[in-house]
């Protein structure tokens, strides 16, 4: 089947719960791009018009639904203070939390168009939005305030804190929050839809309490921001979230994207309240044959292209850089073929 | 909000709207419909679903044409929403104002224009309806309408209607062919002829011949929703006549201002809503009524959004991109006349006669159907008046009234000086048209043409 809709029509008619041409197919490809373009890594994430275009070429090369503008989860912190190092061939590395040198109350919320890597993802969105966003929606990862928090602390601190020590977690959080909220209006008036990515607040990484206490209030808090502007909201979380699926729908995201969970588990569970994103495993994806990866994704799309409130294959969490492109080929191809829905 | 009139960009209007309180976001429904159906959102919200004009274009800063912006761009999603939610959808297609009143008089029952579509790829700067629209047979030198063969191929700008309505015989060749070509698709089409009209003292036959063309259009409808009381008909011109009335008000109030108290692409905008409401006529009603207040308080205070020695000038045929009527007002002018071939949307409908020869008789007044001169009497009233300094005509590509008329329209108003644009295709206005746009302004207001 040719596709008859472009990206954007087809995204289009998922959120106003009407069936494409066919799912969309959306795997989440961030940095692997720089791989497609041939571009170093520290390129990629350091210059906005080499993501943009890193990012074209991986449409061009798979055909798949989506820009995503991203390269890893410190963005704002980084804004915020926080030092990474920036190999070559690697993406960023945390190299000293801002809180490891400054107080929360001396921490600054940043000017999205001038503080670190911030503008170089609005120089990424402006470009990559001049260039196909009439036909390709452009996604903007935006670290949520947990994660955010996270990466503006010790990690382990962060987490041994939001027991011992909550109400200063919370006070982090608060600057997290007004931090994601303030780059998020930019991100919507360079054209890109945000897309909330919280992955430090897997049930990997912590509990269902501590996700209820320090976790949900600031994503539902963020995504009432957007849902002001009326624009359909996706959550990102990596890694485990069955303990935590009942919990989802009340963050008020409108399309959620897991990882590490039974498919069918997620979508009897979500379904009917949240359109749900996955969850390809992303091992699996650069490890397998491009022939095994084709069964596995048919069966994926088989099983979830009907929930009630709509499905768009992904992969569970970002492409792995090195992953071989026939194997990303294999799974746009047979998501195609597997995800059409028109007679 | 900032109460002084003015016109800001998507980037201000972002601002504004950050500090709107949210009892004001969910005040305003279509449908009614709370969990759906909230439409009060800035340009920046439709921005990043891919119209990408907005960035360069400019907004009333009110908040009644926030409203107003927000209700027309969902239109799309409306007319989905309405199907889902068990109404019926029918496309209306050519006649320009009359078949949607027939279509309101049945309960649920939804009338739009697919052709109205021709916005859409200049809002989006793009040719993604348009290509279709080639590769289908309509050729490239078509008129903008073309982009509706797209929207009916793509299926993903407005449900399958569940009826299509299309008028032939005295229409816009172009629009006809473009028809034709969406009928090829697969696509029933009931047609219905309209008549040439020569000179405003028609024979009564013609009146009958279409409330023939009327009757048939009702009989369809009534198969369709098994609901048969042509009473409905009488009370939905009353409702319609409201809101064509308002319509002249704010057009008074706006030409006739010292200071123009609203932008000429809005006012394009509120004017072609009297075709159909853009899908939801209760709640367009209630927004042109608050646009009215808006003007009529603008007015009282002698404040407005353009400079008090704007140029006035009449627009002839409606311009496919928004960005024009935005860059007149940039180099000094003021619309305070139109002719956007929609005349036939903008009488009174009588009430005192039987509802379908009402229909007929107001139909009978349309820009499209008759001499070049009928076309444009009421401009050239304006001209004979003094208040019109010069006319800006658009010329659509391949539009078979364009290449007729353009050339007449500038000869009967001869007696002001005159400029015609033709449109380019999406993103395609040039320095070249800006600089001619600058020009005539210029000379305008110098007074080099009295």
């Amino acid at each position: 089947m040719n596709d008859i809709l472009n990206a954007r029509e087809r995204f289009g008619l998922l959120v106003i719960d009407e069936k494409p041409d066919r799912c969309n197919i959306i795997p989440l490809i961030t940095s692997h791009a720089a791989m497609v373009n041939k571009t170093r890594l520290r390129d990629y994430y350091t210059d906005g018009e080499i993501m943009a275009r890193a990012q074209i070429a991986a449409i061009e090369e798979y055909g798949h639904d989506a820009i995503s503008i991203f390269s890893e989860v410190g963005i704002i912190a980084e804004a915020m203070g926080s030092k990474f190092d920036y190999p070559d061939d690697d993406l960023p590395i945390l190299r000293t939390p801002a809180l490891s040198r400054q107080s929360i109350g001396e921490i600054k919320i940043p000017e999205p168009e001038n503080d670190g890597r911030l503008p170089i993802y609005l120089d990424a969105i402006n470009y990559a939005y001049r260039a196909v966003g009439d036909r390709i929606p452009i996604l903007a990862y935006i670290p949520a305030p947990f994660t955010t928090g996270m990466m503006l602390s010790e990690p382990e601190n962060f987490l041994i804190q939001t027991i011992r020590e909550p109400d200063r977690v919370k006070e982090i959080m608060d600057k997290a929050l007004d931090a994601a909220i303030k780059f998020s209006y930019e991100i919507i008036n360079a054209g890109a839809l945000p897309m909330i990515v919280d992955p430090l607040a897997s049930s990997s990484v912590i509990s269902p309490r501590i996700f209820k206490e320090f976790v949900l209030p600031y994503e539902r808090r963020l995504i009432n921001f957007l849902h002001r502007y009326d624009l359909d909201i996706i959550l990102h979380i990596c890694g485990e979230t069955g303990p935590i699926l009942d919990i989802l729908p009340e963050t008020g995201a409108d399309l959620i994207s897991l990882d590490q969970v039974d498919l069918k588990k997620a979508i009897n569970s979500l379904s009917k309240r949240m359109r749900i994103i996955g969850n390809f495993d992303t091992s699996e994806l650069a490890m397998m044959m491009p022939g095994e990866i084709s069964q596995a994704v048919k069966h994926m799309v088989a099983q979830a292209k009907n929930s009630t409130k709509g499905y768009i294959a992904a992969t569970g969490c970002e492409v792995p850089i090195r992953t071989p492109r026939e194997n990303i080929k294999a799974f746009i191809k047979s998501a195609k073929e597997a995800g059409w829905y028109w007679e | 909000m900032n109460n002084i009139p003015g016109k800001i960009t998507m980037s201000e209007w972002s601002e504004i709207f950050n500090s709107l309180p949210e009892k004001i976001i969910e005040r305003y429904c279509y449908y009614n419909n709370n969990e759906w159906g909230r439409y009060l959102q800035p340009p920046a919200t439709f921005f990043v679903y891919g119209a990408r004009e907005l960035k360069r274009l400019k907004f009333d800063n009110s908040l009644a044409a926030l409203r107003m912006w927000g209700f027309v761009f969902n239109e799309s999603e409306r007319l989905f929403r309405a199907k889902q939610s068990g109404k019926k959808v029918i496309a209306t297609c050519g006649d320009l104002g009359t078949v949607p009143v027939i279509i309101m008089g049945f309960p649920d029952c939804i009338p739009f224009y697919p052709e109205c579509i021709w916005w859409t790829p200049f809002f989006n700067e793009s040719n993604v309806l348009l290509e279709p629209a080639h590769q289908l047979g309509a050729p490239e030198a078509a008129c903008f309408s073309k982009a509706a063969l797209g929207a009916f191929y793509k299926r993903a700008y407005f449900p399958k209607p569940d009826l299509i309505f299309a008028s032939t015989g005295a229409s816009c060749d172009d629009y006809s062919c473009v028809l034709q070509l969406i009928e090829g698709l697969g696509y029933e089409i009931e047609w219905l002829e309209i008549p040439y009209r020569r000179g405003f003292d028609y024979p009564e036959r013609f009146v009958k011949y279409l409330t023939n063309e009327y009757e048939r259009v009702y009989k369809k409808m009534k198969n369709l929703t098994n609901f048969d009381k042509p009473e409905q008909l009488a009370e939905t011109i009353k409702k319609i006549n409201r809101l064509r009335l308002r319509v002249e008000e704010i057009k008074a109030l706006v030409y006739n201002a010292d200071i123009s108290p609203l932008p000429a692409l809005e006012l394009m905008v509120i004017e072609f809503g009297n075709l159909y409401g853009y899908a939801d006529i209760d709640e367009w009603l209630d927004i042109v009524d608050m646009i009215y207040e808006t003007v009529k308080q603008r007015v009282a205070a002698h404040q407005g959004v353009l400079s008090p020695d704007a140029v006035p000038v009449a627009w002839i045929t409606p311009s496919a991109d928004p960005y024009l009527l935005n860059l007149i007002e940039d180099y000094g002018m003021r619309v305070v006349e139109t002719e956007y071939v929609i005349n036939q949307a903008l009488v009174k409908i009588e009430e005192a006669i039987e509802p379908f020869t009402a229909l007929a008789k107001s139909f009978m007044k349309a820009s499209l159907i008759g001499s070049t001169r009928e076309r444009i009497a009421r401009i050239q009233k304006a001209v004979a008046a003094g208040r019109i300094k010069g006319i800006i005509i658009t010329n659509m590509l391949g539009a078979s009234h364009c290449a007729m008329e353009t050339g007449l329209i500038g000869y009967y108003l001869r007696d002001v000086p005159s400029i015609t644009i033709d449109v380019p295709a999406p993103s395609g206005i040039t320095e070249q048209i800006k600089n001619r746009l600058m020009a005539f302004a210029e000379t305008l207001r110098q007074g080099y043409y009295e």
